[in-house]
């Protein structure tokens, strides 16, 4: 299935150009994607909403289920990303659907069958591949995948976003804003 | 780094009170008795205490006071990680002028690995960065204190009886003066850590009289046990409020079975400790006082003495077909060492693991000293040792490798096991030496040690 191969970014976002992004993207406002991230959208569009922070070697990935044969016509669905979602260095997530204030920590690994609705922390090197919907403010820590709730969401991370927003330009180029509806 | 080397696959015997197998690296060697201590025949000592993580020394009387814990230092109640204190800005109103408010600092624990806060229990935000924060009381700490101080009293008391009666048996035999003169008095002394030094010699009638009388009362049974709630079995479970066992019995005074009445403890105390050959009292290893620092002041560890044989390459083995398999030798001391393996002989009492036959050189292999400085000498000659290239498959500074041949016995074995003896010259410095008297120089005698050496190979192949 071949997609428009446009990278929509929102004006104010700053997007690497080391960073590897396939595919039909959208980008919103405010967002930070870091070099070597990498965004790939291969069974169907991604959209990225605002503040949230990619980091380095973090990889997005809406791809084709494993077990298909080449035969079989896969709809494309769309993978959704909200606001102040922060995807920490190395993790690899394929969720369809990720609400707001999540974190995903550091090589943690996200299936795609998993709901992240809002407030939730994966912790680092954690693999969540079951098929459930995560519920608010959920925790999933340690090496057994404990869980626990906490009272409050993570905090946005604004301070850093505004750093990474200023410092990043200084030393990389990056990608042109490209607004949507436009065909490059 | 240690499981590629795979230590545990090289094991030596240690005949002390039993028989223990543990690779080279986890054991002492006494040269004053000249054997192989492991952890088991060693008396512990505890050096110093000290707090992991801001590493606080604390002398033992103030760790017992505290009952072991760090005075400044949290642990997570839900993952038992390190507690580290994070500041938010607060608008508060000023204390002169209550309309206008100024940002304050307030300060809140939080775990780094869970992301637990102080504020899921209900813990308010302090103002001080740390000494704010106090764990909850225990409202049956009372009652215990009395219990304790009663029963101290008591085995105070006992222990007077019982030393009274000794002290008259032994007075037949001979007089006080002697015991304390020839060192009894501490031997016994030491077996029973908290018997005071003076209830020996200045034994009085009159000493309970001084000491008030503590009475306690007896614990009451109750008929009346609480009631379940009515909704027990009613009403839904949420799981993440209830608390695991190990978060529960790490407060054994609450055990408490909610999460959010879950509170943080001071953190656990380390020690430091040294430990001390039972047979000849001299100490194998003993740290330094420092908590930052990880060196040792009397470090006699096993692999400085003995050389350490390591399996270097396996080859597919072959019930009842001989393969050669390649060990390394290598000798940690500065002087050349002199080693001769031997195969067990039947009917060995150590020999209870092997499944195969071995076949061992039986010529002695030769080893260089360890000379640190050798890298950087390019005008040394390698040293000619006329090795056989049958058994010395390469050489290498105070490392040989040599082949010896294994026969595997048993079909289906998951882990082919050999065992042989090995003994070596060793050199005992620590020993006084005899002095030549013309030349002069110091020469220390060389005695034979012999070990038991067990290797397990691995499988057969398929």
């Amino acid at each position: 299935m071949h997609h428009y191969s446009c990278v929509k970014i929102a004006a104010g976002a700053v997007v690497c150009v080391e960073s590897e992004i396939r595919g039909d993207v959208t980008i919103g406002p405010r967002t930070v994607v870091h070099p070597k991230a990498r965004i790939i959208a291969e069974a169907g569009p991604i959209v990225i909403g605002e503040g949230n922070l990619i980091e380095e070697q973090a990889l997005i990935i809406n791809g084709y289920p494993e077990n298909i044969t080449p035969e079989s016509v896969v709809e494309p669905k769309t993978m959704t990303i909200g606001m102040n979602n922060v995807f920490e260095v190395g993790c690899v997530s394929q969720a369809l659907k990720i609400g707001d204030n999540n974190v995903i920590e550091s090589k943690a690994d996200v299936g795609r069958n998993v709901i992240l609705t809002s407030g939730c922390i994966i912790g680092a090197f954690c693999q969540v591949n079951t098929c459930e919907v995560i519920p608010e403010n959920t925790v999933i820590y340690g090496s057994g995948c404990m869980r626990r709730v906490q009272t409050e969401k993570p905090q946005p991370q604004t301070l850093q976003l505004d750093f990474l927003m200023k410092i990043l330009p200084n030393y990389h180029h990056l990608k042109k804003t490209v607004k949507a509806g436009h065909n490059v | 780094m240690a499981s590629l080397l795979q230590p545990d696959r090289v094991v030596y015997l240690v005949r002390g009170e039993k028989r223990i197998r543990t690779p080279l690296s986890q054991l002492y060697f006494c040269r004053y008795c000249s054997e192989l201590r492991s952890l088991e025949c060693v008396s512990h000592e505890v050096d110093s205490h000290y707090c992991p993580s801001c590493l606080e020394n604390m002398p033992s009387a103030e760790a017992k006071l505290k009952k072991n814990r760090c005075a400044n230092c949290f642990d997570c109640p839900c993952c038992m990680h390190t507690l580290s204190t994070r500041a938010t800005n607060i608008p508060a109103p000023l204390p002169d002028d209550p309309t206008k408010t100024a940002m304050k600092k307030a300060y809140y624990l939080a775990c780094g690995f869970c992301r637990w806060t102080s504020r899921d229990v209900g813990m308010a935000d302090k103002s001080v960065a740390s000494g704010g924060w106090q764990e909850p009381e225990n409202p049956h700490t009372q009652r215990i204190n009395k219990l304790i101080e009663y029963y101290q009293q008591l085995a105070h008391r006992e222990k007077q009886d019982r030393d009274r009666k000794k002290l008259a048996r032994r007075r037949q035999c001979m007089p006080l003066a002697f015991s304390e003169k020839y060192g009894l008095g501490t031997r016994l002394q030491r077996q029973r850590s908290g018997a005071p030094i003076s209830s020996l010699s200045g034994l009085s009638l009159k000493e309970g009289e001084d000491q008030k009388e503590i009475t306690i009362e007896p614990a009451q049974a109750l008929d009346e046990v609480e009631p379940l709630p009515e909704d027990c079995y009613t009403r839904p479970i949420s799981l993440p409020e209830v608390t695991t066992l190990r978060q529960r019995l790490l407060q054994p005074d609450f055990q408490p079975a909610g999460a959010s009445q879950l509170h943080p403890r001071h953190k656990h105390l380390l020690m430091k400790r040294s430990l001390r050959c039972r047979k000849c009292e001299h100490n194998l290893s003993k740290p330094e006082f420092n908590p930052t620092s990880i060196k040792f002041k009397i470090q006699l560890v096993a692999v400085s003495y003995i050389p350490e044989v390591r399996i270097m390459s396996i080859p597919n083995l072959r019930n009842m077909k001989e393969s050669q398999v390649l060990l390394t030798l290598t000798n940690p001391v500065e002087n050349i060492t002199h080693v001769t393996l031997a195969a067990c002989e039947d009917e060995d009492p150590d020999d209870i693991n092997s499944t195969a036959k071995i076949m061992v050189p039986s010529k002695e292999l030769v080893l260089a000293g360890k000379d640190a400085a050798a890298e950087y000498d390019e005008l040394a000659e390698p040293q000619d040792f006329q090795d056989d290239p049958d058994v010395v498959a390469f050489r290498k500074s105070n490392k040989i490798g040599f082949f010896i041949k294994v026969i595997p016995q048993k079909e289906e074995d998951a882990d082919v096991t050999v065992s042989f003896k090995i003994r070596h010259d060793f050199r005992n410095l620590a020993a006084p030496a005899r002095q030549n008297e013309e030349a002069g120089d110091v020469v220390a005698e060389a005695i034979w040690l012999t070990h038991h050496v067990e290797l397990r190979l691995g499988p057969l192949a398929p």
